[in-house]
């Protein structure tokens, strides 16, 4: 038996100042996720209930582990005072573990940790790229829009849009309506920042602040919306952009493009028939396609849906299908629609994001791209010897 | 990883001039053409007159076709065959030279004599409007420009980081091909290429009309470029003979000089030019002399006397 040790009492601290010290702490923070489950401890093979989750104060989330916790009334949302917690630490980041010796009891909203903005970092949407929290942003309404959205059995209304500062575009999602209005010119804190499908996105939930300041610098809308086209090349070294623009040749219809089918419940191409998720379905008609836009320095995929399809093809699904009755060939279609795109110069504006495959544009718009021949040719007569300077 | 190749947007006097081979190692690796004016291709974009495509070898039906894209710098062999049945389609439907756009992968032929010359495997031969011709030859005059601006920006700072470099606003691959070229190619004459655009914006403003075709090459089962015809050089002058007498002292002193007895090119071209001789007058009497069969340069890069 050790001698037991004088009894520090735990320091109170934020979550964004844990470190695996070996001293017991006090935290106040919300419950954002929790997950029950039984484990057997390896010495008696006895099996333990075990509540983990995620806790955030914020200034951090961290994970969570509580031994043997109440059977019922944790919820998700709920603020808890635990005093004793131990922390570890798990693949270089701390967590806290709640054992018999920590006592944890409910806490009010007043009680989490105050934070003053002004004690939070300020950061440029540059520097939003990997999940954060604990920080403040001052940026640019750019664009917002509501949109239903089924939680479970509950149906939300979300506000997407954009943030921009001089930095940077960043999409947001919030959760409570703080009547953003694009134009404004904003200071969020309590906001953060998760990885969604490869993209960066801001998400405001109740618990973030959001004030209106002077605009000082920060991007017009429209300077944003309307940005000129980027190079290819220069985008490959980011892993996601919003609202970028890009033009360049039309150099490959990837298959498979123009009329395809569809699986009734998840929209995804069926081949065959079979829908890789739902098996066999009877597909519905669309038009789509998947083409590669090069503009000499790098190349991008673009997916358009049915409309900007049957725009650039200038082939309306009805007619697509009159023709393949016609002819019951689907790669005439096919190359009927490469005719129409390949060798085009088009301008896209969407959001990229980069894999293992290379970028990918989701378009908002695209259209043909037109060169103003007489200005180009003025520019370019501007940088060859002899020209007047 | 296998992310696609861009398609730089280049002219034909750029093809033209482009002698080096950049080997991936491995399997499935891509391989490149390194320009002397800052491209590292495996895939390119050219525009131009396209005259009509001719079958190539004796396969019946024909299984290879020919054609040639003329820009405003200079004329591009472009070929597709079975294994590119849209291009080879697009090549044979025109029966008279017309505006087209090509995109395709570059392929390097060194006849005989060792004689370069690169050619187009087609994957899109797209017949286009000539305001669609001009509109991308506008696009590969200001991407040759920008990469001609990086070159010389290099060769005047060569100390300027890639980082640097990327926040100006250079392409990480325009980066790479440009320290390619200048390493490659360290006496290509740059400045004759950027004059040589003169005639493409002329052809982008419409001040001139599409280039003059010349006739298609003629059917044949393998590609034999005709090594220039030896010109019946003029003696050179007093100074040219001071130039070589100069050139050969150097390269004796040069090889008693080195370990393996050879006069490294490159440090010769140094030393001639620190003694006044320019580059061009230091070229022209190395040619005389390699031609007279004074000196020799079985190593690239490397001479000795014969």
């Amino acid at each position: 038996m050790s001698t037991p040790e004088p009894a520090a009492p735990p320091i109170e601290l934020r979550l964004r100042d844990l470190t695996p010290a070996g001293v017991p702490v006090e935290v106040v923070a919300r419950i954002v996720t929790l997950e029950r489950r039984e484990v057997a401890r390896r010495a008696d093979g006895v099996r333990r209930p075990l509540l983990s989750g995620l806790l955030s104060d914020g200034t951090a989330t961290v994970r969570f582990s509580w031994w043997d916790p109440p059977r019922e009334g944790i919820e998700r949302g709920e603020i808890v005072r635990a005093v004793g917690a131990e922390v570890r630490e798990f693949r270089g980041r701390p967590e806290l573990v709640f054992s018999w010796k920590t006592r944890v009891g409910p806490a009010g909203e007043a009680e989490l940790p105050r934070i003053a903005p002004e004690s939070l970092p300020l950061r440029a949407v540059r520097d939003l790229r990997q999940p954060v929290e604990g920080f403040r942003l001052e940026a640019r309404v750019v664009r917002t829009a509501p949109r239903a959205v089924s939680v479970g059995e509950e149906q939300r209304i979300v506000h997407e849009g954009l943030l921009a500062d001089h930095s940077g575009t960043i999409a947001f999602t919030s959760w409570s309506d703080f009547g953003l209005k694009a134009g404004e010119a904003v200071r969020i804190t309590g906001a953060y920042v998760r990885l969604f499908r490869g993209r960066p996105q801001f998400v405001l939930d109740e618990r973030a602040t959001v004030v209106r300041i002077e605009a000082g610098g920060l991007p017009e809308p429209a300077q944003v919306l309307r940005a000129p086209p980027r190079l290819l090349g220069e985008l490959d070294s980011e892993a996601s952009a919003e609202a970028v623009a890009v033009e360049g040749t039309v150099v490959h219809l990837l298959p498979p493009s123009g009329l395809v089918y569809r699986c009734p419940t998840c929209r995804r191409v069926v081949a065959g028939g079979i829908c890789r998720v739902h098996g066999e379905v009877t597909g519905v008609a669309d038009l789509r396609a998947r083409f590669v836009i090069d503009d000499g320095t790098g190349t991008v995929t673009v997916a358009t849906d049915r409309a900007a399809t049957e725009r650039l093809w200038n082939v309306t699904l009805e007619e697509a299908r009159r023709r393949l009755r016609d002819r019951p060939d689907p790669s005439l279609l096919e190359e009927s629609l490469a005719e129409a795109l390949v060798g085009r110069r088009l301008r896209a504006r969407g959001s990229v994001v980069r894999d293992e495959w290379g970028l990918h544009l989701t378009p908002e718009s695209i259209e043909a791209a037109e060169v103003d021949l007489d200005t180009a040719a003025e520019e370019l007569a501007r940088r060859l010897p002899g020209a007047p300077r | 990883m296998t992310v696609r190749e861009p398609a730089w947007k280049v002219t034909a006097r750029e093809l033209e001039a482009t002698t080096e081979e950049e080997r991936g190692e491995g399997e499935r690796v891509a391989s490149y053409l390194v320009s002397p004016f800052g491209a590292r291709m495996n895939r390119v974009l050219v525009a131009g007159m396209l005259t009509p495509a001719e079958p190539v070898g004796r396969d019946e039906p024909p299984t290879f076709w020919r054609a040639r894209l003329t820009d405003p710098t200079a004329a591009v062999v472009v070929t597709a065959g079975t294994f590119q049945p849209r291009a080879a389609a697009q090549l044979r439907s025109a029966t008279a030279p017309r505006p087209a756009l090509v995109v395709g992968k570059l392929h390097l032929y060194r006849g005989r004599d060792g004689a370069p010359q690169v050619s187009v495997r087609a994957e899109v031969a797209r017949s286009v409007s000539e305001i669609e011709e001009r509109s991308a030859l506008a696009e590969v005059g200001r991407q040759s420009l920008d990469r001609l601006d990086l070159l010389e920006r290099l060769e005047r700072l060569p100390a300027t980081s890639d980082e640097e470099l990327r926040t100006a606003g250079f392409p990480a691959v325009w980066i790479r091909a440009a320290r390619a070229a200048l390493q490659r190619y360290p006496q290509a004459d740059r400045a004759a290429f950027r004059s040589g655009l003169k005639s493409l914006v002329r052809r982008v403003a419409g001040d001139l009309g599409p280039p003059a075709v010349r006739p298609g090459v003629p059917p044949s089962v393998t590609v034999t470029p005709v090594p220039p015809a030896p010109v019946a050089a003029p003696p050179p002058s007093q100074e040219g003979r001071a130039d070589e007498a100069a050139f050969l002292d150097l390269v004796d002193e040069l090889s008693d000089g080195s370990v393996d007895g050879y006069a490294d090119l490159r440090e010769l071209l140094q030393r001639i030019a620190a003694r006044g001789v320019g580059a061009g007058r230091a070229e022209a009497a190395l040619d005389r002399l390699e031609e007279g069969g004074t000196i020799e340069e079985p190593i690239v890069g490397k001479l000795r006397r014969a």
